[in-house]
């Protein structure tokens, strides 16, 4: 609840922009640890509401360690420790008196291979609305289930077959189904980290067209070794450098005229 | 010279074949030659050449000269005991044996010297034809291995064939063992239903099983012999309910949090704990339960009021859910484990709580594996016999009780073989029914187990 007066007023190594005029989330000095390690080393950024933002870097640079900060799953880890401050609509998620069940909800996430519930189709979408009790009929249930699944551009494919196993589909079809089960409970923020990295060309081509259409009712974090794939879909990118945050700002300019020379570097394709 | 220095002599041909090889694939080697494979593979591959027949025809002779030499020698026991109405032929074989050991019990009869001559001088002449056999066999085989030898000689692939008839060779063993003992069970039994039809045994309700002739105990009548089965099956089952009823709650309980809750420290002192349990030998837990727990679930009945026997089906299946606790939590939680992780954050990222997805995810997904070690408690359950045997006693009461004393199938064959025994009565023939009855049914539990676990898998992979 507290509402830091000069929260805009950080001092930052990190080059670009990385405040916005509609900010979602709010990070200020985030560090984490893994133990005594660090892998995160004061991070601060915000997240506006509906944009679609990546974050690139080298493997081991803490992407995803920072991803899973915005969504609190760092907690499933016993040995990791997350500082500094973390706003969500002004909250700071990391207060005691945050429950992560909702906030959970409210952060939907994708992971890197495809991770359907050994369940069938309906029920991995159904999955997130009943444990949250967001319907109270079956009905209702199936209404969000059908919109959920259309959303993620399955439904065509799947509409006869609801009731076979979500693990039987293809991989690309997996993922859509596990975007289709975060969307399910109306979360405001998507999380993915590297979505389509287990995925072949064609199916990666459809998830990146879902997330461009999803970016106009969500803010989206993606994660990603492509940088094409960053190109073509973000609005913004942020360079993650052995747990710092090198730059962050709008991916056109990132990608054609980058501030710092270890993004040229990357962006180059010398940093790998 | 004996058997053993054959034995020996054969090890030490295959030693000396393995060093000729292994040396001439070197000297090939050393004329710039490409061998095939390395060279000790040559010198392994002639030393077994020459071992495994050579051992095959030890074996041979060793086991077959004693059958046939058992056989030859009753030519030479006289007429008026072959005919004599005691004549047995394995007390005149130990006789002539004892003889040939130079184990004498007073006076020799003269046949027994004569015999007993004879068969020393077949067992030498038997001896000698092993060695000619084996030795020649192991030189002559081994040369023939050794003469492969040549750069182009692939002796990897080969010693690899003949080690994987050899490992074939050991599984068709236990499997003909089971079948042996199978076929056993099922002769015995046939001659069984000879005498007493299979409809009587499998839905007869009265067990009363009496030698042809003896009186019942202690009412002075010839007591009339019964082969009902159902009631030891209803017991069974009874007390096997009654084990699950404690082990499975208990056993997934306790895997659920070893593998979900508890922290490195305490899995490592609680899991062995468990696993201790698995330990204790099967007398232990029985007097456990006829000692301990039975008197106290007696006494623990009459203050409220129930009338419970002191040997109940209680007191046997809950120290025998005790036993069984272990192979439950051990294998689930070794299959819980196996949940892999993404599925967990799958869960997580949702928003679930840490109960939630142990019940909606993480259970379901090891399902197959925790029925499958549901199964195999339960096939443990209905073969323990030690526990019943004292617990829950020996009258083959018709009871779906608890609070009965009741009779299991095991603990009955037990009481059936346990003594003297007239091996042609259909008593004692009847264990061997019993027997039948209860490997069919865990052939059925089985299969129904993998039934059960393919096609969950199928569903979930
Ligand atoms: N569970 C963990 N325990 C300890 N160290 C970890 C764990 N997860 C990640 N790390 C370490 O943190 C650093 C950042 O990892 P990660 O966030 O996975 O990088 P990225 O996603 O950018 O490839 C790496 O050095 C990695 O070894
Ligand atoms: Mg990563």
């Amino acid at each position: 609840m507290v509402i830091n007066s000069n929260i805009n007023n950080v001092k930052t190594k990190t080059i670009g922009e990385i405040f916005s005029k509609d900010p979602k989330i709010i990070c200020r000095h985030v560090d984490v640890f893994y133990g005594d390690k660090q892998a995160i080393k004061d991070v601060s950024i915000d997240i506006s509401s509906r944009e679609i933002i990546s974050f690139i870097g080298p493997s081991g640079c803490g992407k995803s360690t920072f991803l899973r900060c915005l969504n609190r799953m760092n907690d499933t880890i016993d040995t990791c420790k997350v500082k500094g401050t973390i706003l969500l609509d002004k909250d700071d998620i990391y207060d005691e008196k945050i429950d992560v069940v909702p906030l959970r909800a409210k952060i939907g996430m994708v992971f890197q291979k495809p991770n359907p519930f050994p369940k069938s189709i309906y029920e991995n979408v159904a999955y997130g609305p009943r444990i949250h009790g967001l319907s109270s009929s079956k009905e209702e249930l199936d209404f969000i289930v059908e919109n959920s699944l259309k959303d993620s551009g399955l439904w065509q494919e799947v509409k006869d077959r609801l009731n076979s196993p979500g693990t039987g589909l293809s991989g690309g079809q997996q993922q859509r189904l596990c975007i289709a089960r975060a969307i399910a409970v109306s979360p405001e923020i998507i999380l993915m980290d590297e979505p389509c990295s287990a995925l072949d060309p064609i199916a990666t081509a459809k998830i990146e067209e879902l997330i461009n259409q999803l970016g106009k009712n969500y803010s989206i974090v993606i994660v990603t070794h492509s940088m094409q794939q960053a190109a073509r879909i973000s609005q913004r990118t942020a360079y993650f450098h052995l747990g710092e945050l090198i730059e962050v700002g709008e991916t056109k300019k990132i990608f054609t005229r980058p501030k710092d020379k270890q993004t040229e570097a990357y962006i180059s394709g010398r940093i790998g | 010279m004996n058997e053993y220095s054959l034995l020996i002599i054969l090890l030490l041909i295959s030693t000396l074949w393995f060093y000729f090889g292994n040396k001439t694939a070197l000297s090939l080697k050393k004329k710039q030659l490409k061998l095939n494979s390395l060279p000790h593979y040559y010198g392994i591959y002639v030393a077994l050449y020459s071992f495994i027949p050579a051992l095959f025809s030890y074996l041979l002779i060793l086991v077959f000269d004693g059958i046939l030499f058992s056989n030859l020698i009753i030519e030479f026991v006289p007429k008026e005991i072959l005919n004599s109405p005691d004549f047995n032929k394995i007390i005149v074989l130990a006789q002539i044996d004892n003889a040939v050991r130079g184990i004498y019990f007073g006076e020799q009869p003269d046949w027994v010297t004569i015999a007993s001559n004879q068969m020393i001088e077949w067992n030498y002449h038997s001896l000698i034809l092993n060695f000619f056999c084996s030795i020649s066999l192991a030189l002559g085989i081994g040369y023939l291995g050794f003469k492969n030898i040549n750069e182009e000689f692939r002796s990897r692939n080969s010693v690899e064939k003949i080690i994987i008839s050899l490992l074939g060779l050991s599984s068709i063993i236990a499997i003909l063992t089971t079948i042996g003992i199978v076929f056993s069970v099922i002769f015995e039994s046939l001659r069984f239903f000879a005498i007493i039809p299979a409809s009587e045994f499998l839905f007869g309700l009265i067990w009363n099983p009496q030698f042809e002739g003896a009186e019942r105990a202690g009412s002075g009548q010839e007591g009339l012999a019964t082969y009902g089965s159902v009631p030891l099956f209803v017991g069974t089952f009874l007390i096997s309910l009654i084990a699950l009823c404690v082990s499975v709650p208990i056993g997934l309980f306790s895997a659920v949090y070893l593998s979900e809750y508890a922290n490195k420290k305490e899995r490592s002192i609680f899991k062995p704990l468990l696993e201790i349990l698995a330990g204790i030998p099967t007398v232990v837990y029985g007097f456990f339960a006829a000692l301990t727990v039975a008197p106290l679930m007696r006494n623990g009945g009459s203050l409220i009021g129930l009338d419970v026997a002191s040997e109940s089906a209680l007191a046997a299946g809950f120290v025998m859910g005790i036993m069984i606790i272990p192979f439950i939590s051990s294998l689930s939680d070794d299959v819980i484990n196996a949940v892999p992780q993404s599925l967990r954050d799958a869960g997580y990222g949702l928003g679930s709580t840490k109960n939630e997805v142990i019940t909606n995810v993480i259970i379901p997904a090891a399902l197959p594996g925790i029925i499958a070690s549901i199964i195999l408690a339960v096939s443990r359950a209905i073969g323990e016999t030690m526990i019943v045997v004292m617990a829950a006693g020996l009258a083959a009461n018709l009871s779906f009780n608890p609070l009965d004393a009741v009779t299991t199938v095991t603990a009955q064959i037990v009481t059936i073989l346990v003594g003297d025994q007239e091996f042609e009565s259909a008593k004692t023939l009847s264990a061997f029914a019993l027997a039948l009855t209860l490997i069919v049914i865990t052939l059925i539990l089985n299969f129904y187990a993998l039934h059960v676990v393919k096609k969950y898998r199928e569903q979930y992979e």
